[in-house]
């Protein structure tokens, strides 16, 4: 489908056409966040017209006093702690990486067992696993939300990496078990013919040779993880995770576009450099190792 | 460590607690999925048989009321045809323009590569701040949306786009669709990548065109991607929460009120018997749909 200089023009247009129109949510999300209070609001919208402020981010990372901005919502006044957001994004970040790496270690012993060993009932094993999936995250957020107040782990760090854990199991499981599959297992039968234990095969051999894939997976589990809101929601009340902290800025007397946008722009930093340097095994991620790219 | 027991010399342990044996590496990650996941299944199930006694505030055993009330429940009934819509209609849009962009993006040409990277972003921006996102965009007053919808005439200015029964769903669904699409796009790459050169090759020389080489080789050919793609959305689509609480909250009514929402909105009223049991009635029906569309479509992990 090469074609003539004009086809392949008009391909060109089309393609660069339709992912301007996916890319714009975001430029707009972005721009918002550095645009003065007034242009927000201005009809028809205002593109480059404006004096770009960065006072959206020193409010709700800088920790700036939200009285400071111009405009604002009518009438309310204080509260500038509530915008203030730097804790929501240290409990984001502690939820993120504990959950990552306690799914990483379960998930890696787990996978090894299951792409190394004959044993009967595998594939149930496997589906079990997958069946972990299915939960919707409302069906275990409901019975999570008593069993952690029984155990004291409601609104804390620990009860919400362990929910995060169990939801990006799954993930971790399977994708995991597909980079197993990808070693071939002469390797282990060669070294345990020269006397190595399983344990020093697994970490001695197999392990170095999936280090892309580990990588890989921790960086979709801890995406999942940073961008998780239903059990988050219903699990904490001090605890702010940032997806859960943004929605807070939507009140009944107003929303604050401002600093939602500047803090939602903060938040994809970190997601978008992370699906950046994993691009290449997304596809595996994103289908739980059942395709590869 | 237990695991390294000494080949050769008298074992120390049972070798079902040896590293030789599968058992210890797949333990915690049981222990895991027993403790978070198959036990508090159990306590929904119980908390489903119970409703709390008002005065008493004690949970005393009711048996099935919970299920019953939930079939008699006009509100539950129209929750789940919200979600069938809200699933089907984005699977559709999701699908059909996935394999749309993924054939417009599949070229080895210069800038392709970035238009593909470009593409995924959408993938990893929160849920709720992508609600955030569009609600903006959809404002009546002063949504960039909104303003040329206005201008062309699609939208008018007494009835914004969320705050018309009518519409609302669909800008809820837009949400959905711009966020999901760039999932789709990404592995049926992957698939064309795979296909082989050949059935094109052998087409070409037939004089077939390019909607014949679709139809007849390269669909048929990324079915099984298709599959894998369409069941791992169908599960996210069915418990869609995010969009709506950021967007809508259910409204306007409750035109936009997913089973997820529903079920969120009882516990949310301290009603939690029958919160579990919604919750549990969807997980029964979502592991349904996808055991059927596993066998039928025969995807394997």
């Amino acid at each position: 489908m090469q074609g003539s200089p004009a086809s392949r023009l008009a391909r060109d247009l089309a393609a660069w056409l339709v992912v301007l129109v996916f890319v714009f949510p975001l430029f707009w999300w972005v721009l918002a966040s550095v645009k003065p209070y007034t242009a927000i609001f201005a009809q028809p919208p205002v593109y480059v017209d404006f004096e770009a402020t960065a006072e959206n981010y020193a409010v709700t990372i800088g920790g700036q006093s939200r009285i400071t901005l111009e405009g604002g919502v009518g009438g309310q006044t204080g509260g500038a702690s509530s915008y203030y957001s730097l804790p929501s994004i240290r409990d984001s970040v502690i939820v993120a990486l504990g959950s990552t790496a306690l799914a990483l270690v379960l998930a890696t012993l787990a996978s090894f067992g299951l792409s190394r060993f004959a044993m009967r009932g595998k594939d149930h094993v496997v589906f079990f696993v997958l069946a972990q999936r299915m939960l919707p995250p409302i069906a275990v957020a409901i019975p999570l939300f008593f069993i952690f107040r029984d155990l004291g782990l409601r609104d804390s760090h620990l009860g919400l990496i362990l929910a995060h854990t169990l939801i990006n199991l799954p993930l971790a499981v399977l994708l995991l078990k597909s980079f197993f599959d990808d070693v071939p297992v002469e390797l282990d039968e060669s070294a345990m013919l020269d006397g190595a234990t399983r344990f020093q095969v697994f970490r001695m051999v197999v392990l170095p040779l999936v280090k892309g894939g580990l990588a890989a997976t921790a960086v979709l589990c801890f995406i999942f993880s940073w961008t998780e809101f239903l059990i988050s929601l219903l699990l904490t009340t001090s605890i702010r995770t940032i997806p859960v902290k943004i929605t807070t800025f939507v009140t009944s007397t107003g929303t604050e576009w401002g600093l939602i946008t500047a803090l939602g722009s903060a938040a994809l930093v970190p997601s978008f450099i992370f699906i950046l340097l994993v691009q290449k095994h997304l596809v595996r991620g994103l289908t739980l190792g059942s395709l590869k790219s | 460590m237990v695991s390294t027991a000494a080949r050769g010399r008298a074992p120390l342990l049972p070798r079902w607690l040896t590293a030789d044996h599968p058992l210890p590496w797949l333990a915690p990650m049981f222990v895991m999925i027993l403790a978070f996941g198959i036990y508090p299944l159990a306590y929904s199930i119980w908390l489903s048989l119970h409703q709390r006694n008002r005065f008493t505030r004690v949970d005393e055993f009711s048996g099935l009321a919970n299920w019953v009330q939930a079939f008699g429940d006009q509100r539950f009934i129209d929750s789940l045809l919200v979600t069938v819509q809200y699933t089907l209609t984005c699977l559709v849009f999701q699908v059909v323009l996935g394999i749309a962009i993924a054939l417009l993006l599949d070229c080895e040409r210069r800038g392709y590569g970035l238009l593909r990277a470009l593409m995924t972003l959408p993938l990893v921006v929160p849920p709720a701040v992508t609600g955030l996102m569009f609600l903006l965009m959809q404002d009546g007053q002063f949504g960039v949306l909104s303003y040329y919808l206005k201008l062309i005439g699609l939208v008018s200015p007494e009835a914004p786009i969320l705050a018309n029964p009518r519409t609302a769903l669909w800008g809820v669904m837009a949400a959905d669709i711009w966020q999901w699409t760039p999932f789709m796009v990404l592995i049926l790459l992957a698939g064309l990548r795979a296909l082989p050169k050949e059935p094109y090759e052998a087409a070409a020389i037939d004089g077939a065109g390019f909607l014949q080489c679709l139809w007849h080789l390269t669909l048929p050919m990324l079915s099984r991607v298709i599959a894998v793609a369409v069941l791992i959305r169908t599960i996210d689509l069915f418990r869609i929460y995010d969009y709506v609480y950021a967007m809508t909250a259910g409204g306007p009514g409750t035109a936009t009120e997913t089973l997820s929402f529903y079920a969120g909105r009882v516990f949310g009223v301290a009603n939690f018997n029958y919160a579990a049991t919604l919750s549990l009635i969807m997980l029964i029906v979502l592991n349904v749909a996808c055991f059927t569309f596993l066998k039928l479509a025969r995807v394997r992990f």
